[in-house]
């Protein structure tokens, strides 16, 4: 049943703020990294701001490095924007494309650059996921950072609590093609990290370093095709398309946690 | 055509067109083919315990069309020798004639009828003179309902609300057990139960001691059979434990037979263990796979069970009672648990050494007639999940993830077969560990 923005608990508004927050910043991010029109535009020193929304929990980081490929939260150079808004509801509305109130507060040079960039970005990375003409690999990374930021972004919230407890903590390494990600689970808590993709292939031998678990997908067509709705994963999943080996009811737990994710980005505003 | 033929072009055919890369080509087409068209008009395509991804997709079947004796049959005409039976069920064989034979009759003569058929009368007869300690009987359909009505009538009868189980423990799919744990339930049915470490005697303890005078009772399985973990038996401090902390709370203690049933001992797991339970659930071999479970309680709870109101559309068909009853006397002439521990036995055996011989230290847990292999080097059960792949390869079924049943419908030879499987497929998997080694990986 869809649900509308006025009907959500206040826990619920402040979780999906951060939600779409994290998503806009892990998109850009992942937009930088693909488009080299954006890394040439990218400003000399490269971009680091924050966003903070009242009442939604610690403040989030956007970093695009200048010049490299890859990007990422990284320690660098101090921020030079603080984009503030003063209500989930701000948060929400700015981050779906409706009118809303973000206060940008320059905390140093360059802080118009580092806005004007994010928004160049932002928009990037919504035409790449739209236009049909994006590479297959640029399409599932945009999709699959969509999707494990999104868990970490909601896994803390309270409807999720009693299900976060009977998931063994563990990590899952997640993969398609090039593209590898390591989930940590731990506690209320899911922590998304990229990873080599050798790091996150299926072990002759498993010791120590394997992930629990292993989630992969037979190419990036099938990672586009689950990620965006197009095949149900569970007939993937029978088919082999995608594969779960290791320890699966963590991986079943992430899929719980998964549904929900999708409960929140169904929210109408 | 055959039927099996007919099938699968009746799978295949409907899918023209439509075919994907991956198991649609391989030997399991047909049950791809059902798996696509059920995935668009059911939720899942095969919910629950039977979904594709709690097996190893590629490697087993998803649609099963005949079984006989220790065999089953899937849509594509593979063979497996089965060590699931059903989930349990089966514990006489698949098409037993003794079973099958007067079960079949009954159905010709009618099965559902507005009244109760006499058989209801003689199997409750015979279960409350052969189960352990047990008064009464009410049939039910599913283990669920067994379990949810004698949680509900300890409830009843003490007054008290708090359910204590074991983490882990599997009690059936209602709200109240399930992990469907959405907020809706955990806030309501599923805030009044309480879990500890199964064979924790302390942390039970501690649990009687936050939670004195509320307890209603304490439901177990006869020993702890935790999904994808090894199988753990009860220590017998534990058992004692759990009937000292039940007599002085007043709540009681409920035996949850329904997966062990008859596989231990003809009179209850419980006797097998040396307990003592108030209530005791029985199920899915108790028929052979016809649809019926059973509450037995003793006296103490008999007036609080009539005060009930209990029924079910289908809880009192005769087919599954006639079959239970035959089912009883098939168990006993083919030799019982003694039978099934003794292949269990050779079973447990083989595996254990055959798993040392290629360098592995594969464990069978668990009693010996519902055996269970895992790898103590591997609590992530990639190796399982290779190794029962490797085994349903060469057309042995064993789940990676859920214990195993024998039946009294295997022979020697089957587990000779079994073994003969395991040697190669134990190679197998020291050859793809040294192959990592040798690659560096
Ligand atoms: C121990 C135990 N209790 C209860 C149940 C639930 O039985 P059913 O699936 O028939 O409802 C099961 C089923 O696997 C079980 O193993």
């Amino acid at each position: 049943m869809k649900t509308n923005f006025s009907q959500l608990t206040l826990e619920e508004k402040s979780v999906l703020a951060r939600l779409k927050a994290s998503l806009a910043l892990r998109l850009a991010e992942e937009a930088c990294a693909c488009d080299t029109g954006l890394q040439r535009a990218c400003p000399p020193r490269g971009v680091s701001m924050k966003i903070s929304i009242r009442g939604a929990g610690p403040v989030l980081g956007l970093r695009v490095p200048q010049g490299s490929r890859r990007s990422g939260p990284r320690p660098g150079r101090r921020p030079s924007l603080l984009l503030f808004f003063p209500s989930a509801e701000a948060a929400v509305r700015v981050f779906s494309g409706v009118k809303g109130t973000a206060i940008p507060l320059p905390l140093g040079a360059g802080a118009l650059a580092a806005l004007a960039f994010f928004r160049k970005t932002s928009s990037r990375a919504t035409e790449l996921l739209r236009a049909p003409d994006t590479s297959k690999e640029t399409r599932a990374r945009l999709l699959l950072a969509a999707t494990l930021y999104g868990l970490e972004a909601i896994a803390g919230e309270s409807y999720l609590v009693r299900r976060m407890q009977i998931v063994p903590d563990g990590v899952v390494g997640v993969r398609a093609g090039e593209i590898a990600y390591r989930v940590a689970k731990k506690g209320r808590i899911i922590h998304v990290q990229k990873d080599a993709p050798s790091a996150v292939a299926p072990a002759a031998a498993p010791d120590s370093s394997t992930p629990n678990a292993l989630l992969s997908f037979a190419d990036y067509q099938k990672a586009i095709d689950v990620l965006s709705g197009k095949r149900q994963a569970v007939v993937a999943l029978g088919s082999g398309e995608v594969r779960i080996e290791g320890l699966l009811p963590l991986v079943q737990g992430l899929f719980a946690v998964l549904d929900r994710l999708s409960w929140y980005l169904g929210v109408e505003i | 055509m055959s039927k099996v033929a007919d099938e699968r072009s009746n799978a295949a055919g409907s899918l023209a067109g439509e075919r994907r890369a991956g198991i649609s080509g391989s030997r399991f087409a047909a049950s791809m083919a059902y798996f696509e068209r059920a995935a668009k008009v059911i939720p899942g395509g095969i919910y629950g315990s039977k979904s594709p991804g709690f097996l190893v997709p590629g490697h087993f079947p998803y649609y099963l069309s005949r079984a006989q004796g220790s065999r089953i049959y899937d849509v594509d005409g593979n063979e497996f020798i089965d060590y699931l039976c059903g989930y349990g069920s089966q514990i006489v064989g698949y098409g037993n004639p003794a079973v099958d034979g007067p079960a079949l009759e009954q159905a010709r003569k009618g099965d559902l009828l507005n009244q109760p058929h006499p058989a209801m009368v003689e199997l409750a007869e015979r279960l409350v003179g052969l189960v352990d300690g047990m008064d009464w009987a009410v049939f039910v359909k599913n283990g669920t309902d067994a379990t949810t009505l004698a949680t509900s009538i300890a409830r009843a009868d003490t007054g008290k609300q708090i359910i204590v189980a074991a983490e882990g423990a599997y009690h059936g799919a209602a709200n109240w057990c399930s992990t469907n744990v959405f907020p809706v339930f955990t806030q309501a049915e599923q805030r009044d139960v309480r879990f500890f470490p199964y064979n924790d005697v302390q942390a039970l303890e501690a649990l009687f001691a936050e939670h004195r005078g509320r307890i209603a009772c304490i439901i177990l399985t006869p020993y702890h059979h935790p999904t994808y973990k090894p199988q753990q038996m009860p220590t017998p401090e534990f058992i004692a434990a759990v009937e000292r902390l039940c007599r002085a709370e007043g709540a009681y203690f409920i035996v949850d037979d329904i997966r062990a049933n008859f596989r231990l001992d003809m009179h209850g797991s419980h006797r097998f263990f040396g307990a003592h339970p108030d209530l005791v659930t029985m199920g899915k071999a108790l028929a052979n796979g016809y649809p019926i479970s059973v509450l037995l309680g003793r006296d103490s709870l008999r007036k609080t069970a009539s005060s009930f109101f209990i029924t079910g559309t289908y809880w009192m068909s005769a087919v599954p009672m006639i079959a239970a009853l035959a089912t009883l006397d098939e168990m006993e002439r083919l030799g019982g648990a003694a039978r099934l521990a003794a292949l269990g036995g050779m079973l447990k055996e083989g595996l254990e050494s055959l798993g040392r011989e290629a360098g592995f230290c594969a464990r069978v847990s668990g009693p010996l007639a519902i055996p269970y292999l895992t790898f103590d080097e591997d609590t992530d059960l990639y190796l399982n999940q290779r190794f029962c792949a490797a085994m349903a390869d060469r057309g042995v079924f064993l789940h990676p993830h859920h214990n195993w049943f024998i039946s009294l419908a295997h022979t020697e030879e089957d587990i000779a077969r079994t073994l003969d499987a395991a040697r190669e497929a134990f190679r197998e998997l020291r050859q793809q560990a040294r192959g990592a080694d040798s690659s560096g990986g």
